[in-house]
């Protein structure tokens, strides 16, 4: 379902999600950081889809690109198509693109500390989101989000209480609550537990899963750690420097992982390789966004790089079927 | 031989308008040269204060900290000096506890100026033999802190920690603002230095599968307390406390054949501000009874080198 010359108007079963050719940039007085550089990709419906890379990998980007909620400037959305159930969200009219948001997608951020307004009562911050989004009279929406906040666990009597007075998890929760309550088609959670505790980590995976499999939402979780995508996603898109370079169900990407990217990605796990006295990082840095290597982004770093590998564009393959990596020198490799 | 630090009912308790803060409780270990001790606890269980209690960046409320067999809890002055110079600390975050307006260089050459111990024209070749030994480029070294990445400012903070020679290092959650695969040359390059230097670290973290890479040791915290202590490799096999067997459960594991069934906790982190006698757990705690929370739980060997918390841990492991 990915890759060039895809044409969505074509494919019947085009996902429900479908992200086209996506280009973002960022722009400073004098430089431009390619941020996203052509990344397409397809969600069905209730599908869980993991996106890992490292931090500046463009993962947080491409979620606010379907949101549109870029600053415009320094942000510039260059080209590409984003439809959300055969809607197109690039073209959407900003009326149109209120309701879109909150209702139809939400996204839980990484901070919950600073994703909630510190001089409102939590219980008002439910009520203004449900309200803007619905036919509440003022009595429902306290009733509805009362019912949101004993869903994620929180007794009601702290519905009057403000965002300092609840730990980061219960925070967390609060926010997960707000996003689930218009019951959106599609969630984008950015990073929600690694601001948290191990023990609380594991509670509200445990909560968005059960959330998820009673709505019946698709849900685009990224994060770096490899341990929550093993235990919550479908399927797996590695980000390298705004390109998707890897892409497949679990099994592929947890077991099958032929990108040299996502290879160095695994040896670098402390734990994965218990009994080897070193790790085995990928040498060097990620390189810099103003400044992108020719031909593959990865070259730099990667120890199977060729000649090939110096110059022009990579084309996404797919070696097996549902399982695509970019890289020109696989047959080596294996 | 003394061990190289000995660390008996080390105490730190803060005044708060609540009352006392019980951030660090009556804990004790010891570590060898050479060998790393790792702390893992989450977040507000005083794993952070005992590491710079230990290093007298904190006056300790009670208990005694031995350097080499020497009583280092109260020395001042002179001897306070040498200690900074035998004992230092590698700090979370590399963008706050570098100086923004020192270059590179400067930074890591600025402990070796204080110390007197070298003429100035030895400083250039010491700093850059440091720069050498954790891996900064040459190109790099007349930046500023914010010209680097995450990676390489940590390098700076662990050339500076080392420049005094240090028996001893606590690092404070050094590699959990890193990207992983920067995070793996941060870690290889600490345990390089052990190697080459001898050096002992004290290794504070939340992050489990870290710690078990590095350690030799490990004591998990619960609330400022010590619940248990053993040899790494045993910890990950034959874990007893209640609160280390959920904490380990809780982890996302990467294999996809193996799904995650964490032990469901009560509730959060009880308050540290004037705790009841008995087991801080135990609020939370699956196996808890009515006991629990009233009988003070000391540390017990359990097994040889293996010391647990908890007055049913030959119950519930039984």
């Amino acid at each position: 379902m990915i890759g060039r010359g895809y044409d969505p108007g074509r494919d019947e079963n085009a996902g429900f999600l479908s992200v086209r050719n996506l280009n973002v940039i960022y722009t400073s007085r004098k430089k431009i950081v390619h941020a996203v550089n052509g990344v397409s990709f397809d969600m069905k419906k209730g599908e869980t889809l993991g996106m890992v890379g490292e931090t500046g990998a463009g993962k947080t980007t491409i979620a606010k690109s379907i949101l549109r909620i870029l600053p415009d400037p320094p942000a510039k959305v260059l080209g590409g198509e984003i439809r959300l159930d055969g809607k197109d969200l690039m073209t959407l009219p900003e009326k149109e693109m209120l309701k879109v948001r909150g209702e139809k997608v939400a996204m839980i951020f990484q901070d919950p500390m600073t994703a909630l307004n510190p001089l409102m009562t939590i219980g008002d911050q439910i009520i203004e989101g449900l309200k803007l989004h619905n036919d509440y009279s003022d009595v429902e929406a306290a009733q509805k989000a009362r019912e949101l906040l004993e869903m994620v666990g929180i007794h009601e009597e702290r519905f009057k209480e403000y965002p300092f007075e609840f730990s980061g998890g219960m925070k967390q929760r609060v926010v997960i609550g707000m996003a689930l309550a218009c019951e959106p088609d599609l969630l984008l959670a950015d990073e929600p537990t690694t601001a948290l505790d191990v023990t609380i980590q594991a509670q509200v995976l445990d909560l968005i899963n059960k959330l998820k499999a009673r709505y019946g939402t698709s849900m685009i979780l990224i994060t770096h750690n490899l341990g929550v995508v093993a235990q919550t996603c479908d399927h797996v898109a590695v980000i390298y420097a705004g390109k998707m370079i890897e892409y497949g169900n679990k099994k592929d990407i947890f077991i099958d992982y032929a990108h040299p990217y996502t290879r160095g990605l695994f040896a670098s796990l402390p734990g994965f390789n218990v009994d080897a006295p070193r790790l085995k990082p990928i040498a060097g840095t990620m390189p810099d966004p103003t400044d992108l290597p020719p031909g593959c982004a990865f070259h730099p770093r990667c120890p199977y790089a060729i000649e090939e590998c110096r110059n022009g564009e990579i084309s996404l393959k797919e070696i097996s079927p549902g399982h695509y990596c970019r890289c020109c020198n696989l047959q080596q490799i294996w | 031989m003394p061990p190289l630090i000995e660390v008996k009912n080390l105490s730190k308790y803060f005044t708060v308008p609540a009352g006392l803060l019980h951030a660090v409780d009556h804990v004790s270990f010891t570590i060898e040269k050479g060998k790393t001790l790792g702390v893992v606890g989450e977040s507000g269980c005083g794993k952070s204060t005992l590491g710079r209690t230990l290093i007298r960046l904190q006056e300790a409320t009670d208990g005694t900290i031995l350097l080499n067999g020497e009583d280092i809890t109260h020395v001042n002055g002179n001897k306070l000096r040498d200690v900074r110079n035998k004992v230092q600390i590698v700090f979370q975050d590399p963008y706050s506890s570098l100086n923004p307006r020192l270059r590179i260089d400067d930074t890591i050459r600025e402990p070796l100026k204080n110390s007197g111990r070298y003429p100035r024209s030895e400083l250039k070749g010491r700093a850059s033999a440091l720069m050498d030994l954790v891996g900064i480029d040459v190109r790099l070294r007349q930046s500023y802190p914010h010209e680097l990445d995450g990676g390489r400012r940590q390098r700076v903070g662990i050339a500076r920690a080392l420049a005094m020679g240090p028996e001893f290092i606590v690092c404070d959650e050094p590699v959990s603002s890193l990207d992983v695969s920067i995070q793996a040359q941060v870690l290889n390059l600490l345990m390089d230095l052990q190697d080459q230097m001898g050096v002992a670290y004290m290794f504070v973290t939340h992050d489990l599968s870290v710690v078990r890479h590095i350690s030799d040791q490990i004591c998990v915290m619960y609330l400022g307390e010590v619940v248990e202590r053993c040899p790494s490799k045993e910890l990950f096999v034959s874990n007893l406390h209640p609160y280390t067997k959920a904490l380990l459960s809780a982890i996302p594991s990467v294999d996809i054949n193996q799904p995650m069934q964490p032990i469901a906790l009560k509730g959060e982190l009880t308050s540290p501000i004037n705790p009841k006698p008995g087991c801080r757990f135990s609020p939370r705690c699956p196996y808890a009874r009515g006991g629990c929370s009233e009988q003070p739980q000391r540390l017990e060997e359990v097994a040889t080198h293996h010391y647990v918390a908890c007055c049913r841990v030959r119950e519930i492991n039984g």
